[in-house]
């Protein structure tokens, strides 16, 4: 305990020195975090409940949500067949198929139909208003967020402005950055009229174990028909969306890595720096009666706390960036958002931990094995 | 009180190709009480025989014997152990931390012990007191002159209470009226609270404090007349 407060003063010795590196450690392990919590975000959006149950409907060959036309009269067809419990058929809007920081995503469905499929909970306004009000929207929490849009907001997005009726949230993460509102509405609300026509159908099946046999049977329904369907298994599509996120997180993780060398180098620098000028000091505390692990553990806790507190630092700040931004990255209408979990907190703190360690090994091991004379006679 | 035995001591060092023997089959005793000066001219080995009579250093030949001890035969961590309860060491500079105020650097030693901070703040005020520096408690080295820092150094020195008390030339820095003053303090810890003292000096005044002096050259010692005989 005496020797931690020692620690902390020597901190101040040079706190230029200190803020610097904190601040460099701080600004390494922000990216750091950052990396971390879109991972975090996107093993979320894959962790739904209701994933492994859903098939998705959608046109063969097509390239995004906005290039998927089906007649909505499919539902009827696809309700029939064995296994189906439910089919739900959505119109998609959205402003950008490939990925995406902003992404703004509408589904229309028949309300009630909707409100009963998905599991969501209204958490503000009013589901029996967004049922009457056909321009009414449910707007999800995670959306409702980004765009600081409250009940009783009207939301314009292009061609299309609804009244935001409700927030709700939802056992699915993805579908908490989405906008819900009526089929007929959407269908109507683009440049060209596609009532008739929809983007995809939900369909809810019995066993989970039997997806690959009832999306066969869906899509073998209209293997000949003017608008044939490619449909997959709710999870398949998620991972298929999110492939270009996967493929730019893995290049991110090694980024993340350099920030944990960048911390690493860092921390090292300022404490070789700082344990060289005091060897002699250090030769003083031996004279005293000190032992090699009093001088081992003066540096070490040193590196420890510059890069633990560097990396509290980085983390509240990036705590900071997406609470307040609310940032989101999408794809093919699929948001996963940054999130910042005690799991992954704990893992920050583990690396930094690792970091520090590594970093004031040498220096400690250096100051701890110096012969007393020989520190004494440093200048 | 504790009494010291030199027997055979020869240590060397090398330096590039060289090897330098500062001392050569030096045997030594000094008695428990004893205020004893060490004289000599740079590089004759005075510090080295004081840092193996503090227990930094070890010898390469010969035995160092120190209150009934055999340093040689002390593992680094029992040797640093008996250090901090057996050695005062009083060096050129002070050697206080800077970031540490006069009385935590009193107090340094006695982390080390267990103690309860009340009986800590006791030792470190009595010993601030000893040296005339408790007003300065709180002050931090740099707030405090070259005299006062040494002070504070021999404050540090005596703290836990040491029987033994090494100086290394602790005025060579010092003006005249400070380096009184630390004289003095030596003095006055040898004869109220004997104190045995060893202090390594090339100032013949400083010397003359001694109760015994002896001469360091070319790794040999030299029997002085001891201060004050005629």
């Amino acid at each position: 305990m005496k020797l931690a407060r020692l620690i902390a003063k020597n901190l101040k010795r040079r706190p230029m020195r200190t803020l610097l590196t904190l601040l460099g450690v701080a600004s390494a392990m922000l990216l750091f975090v950052l990396v971390e919590s879109l991972s975090a975000g996107l093993d979320r959006a894959m962790g739904g409940t209701e994933a492994a149950r859903t098939l998705v409907v959608y046109r063969q060959n097509r390239y995004c949500p906005q290039t998927s036309f089906l007649p909505e009269s499919y539902v009827e067809r696809i309700r029939k067949i064995p296994g189906v419990v439910s089919a739900l058929p959505v119109k998609v809007f959205l402003n950008n198929c490939r990925a995406s920081l902003d992404l703004v995503t509408f589904q229309g469905a028949p309300a009630e139909e909707l409100l009963r499929a998905r599991p969501v909970q209204v958490l503000e306004g009013d589901a029996a208003r967004f049922v009457r009000d056909a321009d009414a929207a449910l707007v999800g929490r995670a959306f409702a967020a980004r765009k600081g849009l409250r009940v009783g907001d009207s939301f314009r997005f292009g061609n299309i402005t609804v009244k935001v009726a409700g927030i709700f949230s939802s056992a699915e993460p993805v579908e908490e950055d989405v906008v819900m509102t009526h089929l007929e509405f959407l269908q109507r609300a683009g440049p060209v009229n596609r009532l008739g026509t929809v983007t995809q159908f939900e369909v809810k099946i019995d066993d989970a174990a039997r997806a690959k046999e009832i999306a066969a049977a869906i899509d073998d329904q209209f293997r000949t028909a003017q608008e044939p369907t490619d449909t997959r298994a709710k999870l398949a599509f998620l991972e298929s969306a999110t492939r270009d996120l996967r493929e730019i997180l893995g290049f991110a993780r090694w980024l993340g890595i350099g920030c944990v060398a960048v911390v690493l180098a860092l921390v090292a620098n300022t404490v070789l720096m700082s344990s060289q000028e005091r060897v002699r000091e250090f030769g003083v505390f031996r004279t005293l009666g000190f032992r090699e692990q009093h001088i081992a553990f003066l540096v070490l806790g040193e590196a420890l706390i510059l890069a633990l507190g560097g990396s509290a630092l980085g983390l509240g700040a990036a705590q900071l960036i997406v609470e307040t931004s609310h940032v989101s990255i999408g794809s093919e209408g699929v948001s996963v958002g940054f999130r910042i979990v005690p799991a992954l907190a704990l893992r920050v703190a583990l690396v930094a931990g690792a970091a520090g360690a590594l970093a004031g090994l040498y220096p400690a091991l250096r100051s701890a094995s110096r012969p007393v004379v020989a520190a004494l006679r440093e200048a | 009180m504790i009494s010291i035995a030199l027997d055979g001591v020869t240590k060397r060092y090398t330096k590039g190709e060289h090897v330098l023997t500062p001392l050569e089959n030096v045997s030594l005793e000094i008695a428990s009480g004893d205020f004893f000066v060490l004289l000599g001219p740079s590089g004759s080995g005075k510090t080295t025989l004081l840092n193996l009579l503090a227990a930094i250093d070890r010898p390469d030949a010969g035995r160092v014997i120190v209150g009934g001890t055999d340093l040689a035969k002390l593992p680094s961590g029992r040797l640093a152990s008996w250090r901090s309860e057996h050695v005062g060491y009083v060096f050129q500079q002070a050697n206080l931390v800077p970031v540490l105020t006069a009385y935590e650097n009193v107090e340094l030693p006695l982390w080390l012990f267990p103690m309860s901070r009340a009986e800590r703040h006791r030792r470190v005020s009595l010993a601030l007191e000893a040296v005339g520096l408790l007003e300065r408690a709180a002050h931090l080295p740099r707030q405090l002159s070259g005299g006062q820092e040494q002070r504070v150094a021999i404050a540090r020195a005596i703290v836990a209470d040491p029987p033994l008390i090494v100086a290394d030339e602790p005025t060579g820095n010092l003006d005249h009226e400070s380096a009184d003053g630390v004289l003095t303090l030596l003095s006055r810890l040898n004869v109220e609270r004997g104190k045995t003292i060893v202090m390594v000096t090339h100032d013949p005044r400083a010397a003359a404090r001694g109760t015994r002096r002896m001469q360091l050259d070319k790794g040999q010692l030299l029997d002085l007349q001891p201060a004050g005989t005629p």
